[in-house]
């Protein structure tokens, strides 16, 4: 009986959780235009629905009728595999993220998170770092130069930064003494100032630049890069598989987002408010989350591109010297007892 | 040979991201700026009289008849070979431009008088062939249909009312009395 209580429990959270970041990846596909068009003095879209909110089912559709085509010379098999490649391991990294203290379904079910696992950290970097596979598969699966530049572009690209994220992240872990996103969010809790921003506003700068290019976002969009590489890696690509990857992008963008307010922005706790109930946490945490979302599209529709001698350059020789030095000073702080 | 000096830039550019920050500030501002799209269907264009639409024959406001005479100058002077005449006789009165009816005959009348919409490319020289005051530039912009049949109008669909067209004659006459001012042939 135990047994199916707790699997009833996991259902019913994986559909919420899923099912809530998939509708808010859609929404972001509407706010991405909506706000370009804001920043652009346009209307953006406002013919489907009240104030084109219906716009992403509307692609959705347009997306599912498309022609799917397959170049004649790609790899026929991983063509077909690289967008759910990609988009999956996006949409794994939700599974940690905690979104309240307690889960409201069922007493003594843990925090509101698919699993509470206590490498939690370590899975959401690693599903985070796999989705890059999707991408050098597509490029590489479709034999067009553009979507192999690109392809080749993104792995570099996501192994410079990834270094630089993971360095800043460890400064928080350090901090904290837990791999458990849970813990790290709850150690937060309590004024405004215990949020991790404020000690360490470093890493804060550093992992936020770092999701940009993780995520593939503008300005380090090096991967899709439209004027130099046509499409990059889904320059072939259409139809739902097409979808697919952006799906994927978007999904990604979501829970970095949850990742950066995890760890700095105090994850579901609200300030100066120790044991809020659940629904005022999980209001928070999507509130901060969508406000991340927001800063996402913003900075895509406000800085132009990097060369990408640049973002290399700034990946090796700034951020991770900065990262190293900040994981490095927050050690010997915690060590000795300060922090 | 140009030389273009490259402006030195100050610390605070230099490390970029306080620029950044000043650039997302501009256009955070931008998004509460009002929209310039015009929301077309709902909003149309502003037309006036200097607008240049499809060509329209005048009628008479009197008795609907047209002013076309059928000579031919306009379908001469169409670059874009829009427009086909058939002529034919006819003793109609005529009514003259000031408006007051006159015992005079015209002799000619087109039977049919089509301008291909698909091929005009709305450069207005037509109304400024014609000699009698017949062919003008409406502010119809809208051109949509299902066929290339149905594009090609005849006179039932080009006729309109000289009180309709008026701004634009007016406006016509006055561009030709300021050319004909300035003119050196004169
Ligand atoms: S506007 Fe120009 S192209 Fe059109 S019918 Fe008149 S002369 Fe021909
Ligand atoms: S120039 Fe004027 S009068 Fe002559 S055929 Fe054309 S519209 Fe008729």
């Amino acid at each position: 009986m135990d047994m199916l209580i707790t699997i009833a429990v996991i259902v019913v959270k994986i559909t919420c959780i899923y099912g809530g970041m998939i509708v808010i990846a859609a929404l972001t596909t509407l706010a991405e235009r909506k706000v370009s068009a804001w920043i652009q003095f346009r209307h953006g879209p406002n013919r489907v629905g009240p104030w084109g909110i219906l716009q992403p089912l509307a692609d959705g559709v347009k997306f599912i009728f498309k022609e799917e085509l397959v170049p004649d010379s790609a790899n026929k098999w991983m063509f077909r595999m690289a967008p759910a490649l990609s988009a999956m391991p996006a949409m794994m990294g939700v599974a940690v993220i905690p979104f309240a203290a307690e889960s409201p379904l069922y007493k003594d079910s843990g925090p509101l998170a698919i699993a509470d696992l206590d490498i939690g950290v370590l899975y959401v970097l690693a599903f985070s770092g796999l989705s890059i596979y999707g991408i050098i598969l597509g490029g590489w699966a479709s034999n067009s130069k553009f979507s192999l530049l690109g392809a080749i572009r993104a792995s570099a690209q996501m192994v410079s930064y990834e270094l630089a994220m993971i360095l800043s992240i460890m400064a928080i872990v350090v901090m904290s003494g837990s791999f458990n996103m849970t813990e790290i969010a709850s150690l937060q809790a309590g004024p405004l100032w215990n949020w991790n921003i404020f000690s360490q506003p470093v890493a804060f700068m550093l992992f936020l630049i770092a999701t940009f290019a993780e995520t593939n976002r503008h300005p380090f969009d090096f991967a899709e890069c439209e004027p130099e590489l046509v499409g990059g890696f889904h320059t072939e690509y259409s139809s739902m598989r097409f979808a697919l990857f952006f799906l994927g992008e978007y999904c990604a963008i979501f829970v970095m987002c949850c990742m950066t307010v995890v760890f700095f922005l105090g994850g579901f706790e609200v300030p100066f408010w120790e044991d809020a109930p659940w629904f005022i946490q999980v209001g928070a945490m999507v509130s901060k989350v969508v406000a991340f979302l927001f800063l996402f599209i913003w900075v895509r529709w406000t800085i132009p591109r990097f060369r990408f001698d640049q973002l290399m350059g700034l990946g090796w020789k700034v951020f991770l010297p900065v990262a190293l030095v900040n994981l490095l000073i927050t050690g010997g702080l915690v060590s000795a007892g300060i922090l | 040979m140009v030389i273009v000096k490259r402006k030195e830039l100050s610390l605070s550019e230099r490390l970029y991201l306080p620029e950044i920050f000043r650039g997302m500030s501009m256009t955070f501002r931008a998004m509460f700026k009002p929209a310039v799209t015009r929301q077309y269907p709902e909003e149309p264009l502003p037309t006036d009289e200097v607008t240049r639409g499809q060509p329209r024959l005048a009628t008479n406001d009197e008795d609907g008849s047209i002013r076309c005479v059928s000579c031919g100058l306009c379908e001469a002077a169409c670059p874009a070979y829009a427009i086909t005449i058939d002529g034919q006789d006819t003793d109609r009165n005529a009514i003259t431009i000031a408006g007051d009816v006159t015992e005079k005959f015209i002799e000619r009348e087109p039977k049919e008088f089509e301008i291909d919409m698909l091929r005009c490319i709305l450069c207005g020289f037509c109304e400024e062939a014609c000699p009698k005051d017949a062919i003008f530039m409406s502010d119809e912009l809208e051109l949509a249909d299902f066929t290339r049949k149905d594009l090609i109008y005849g006179l039932d669909k080009l006729k309109r009312p000289v009180s309709t067209l008026r701004p634009r004659i007016d406006y016509i006459y006055k561009v030709n009395e300021r050319w004909q001012a300035s003119s050196s042939t004169r």
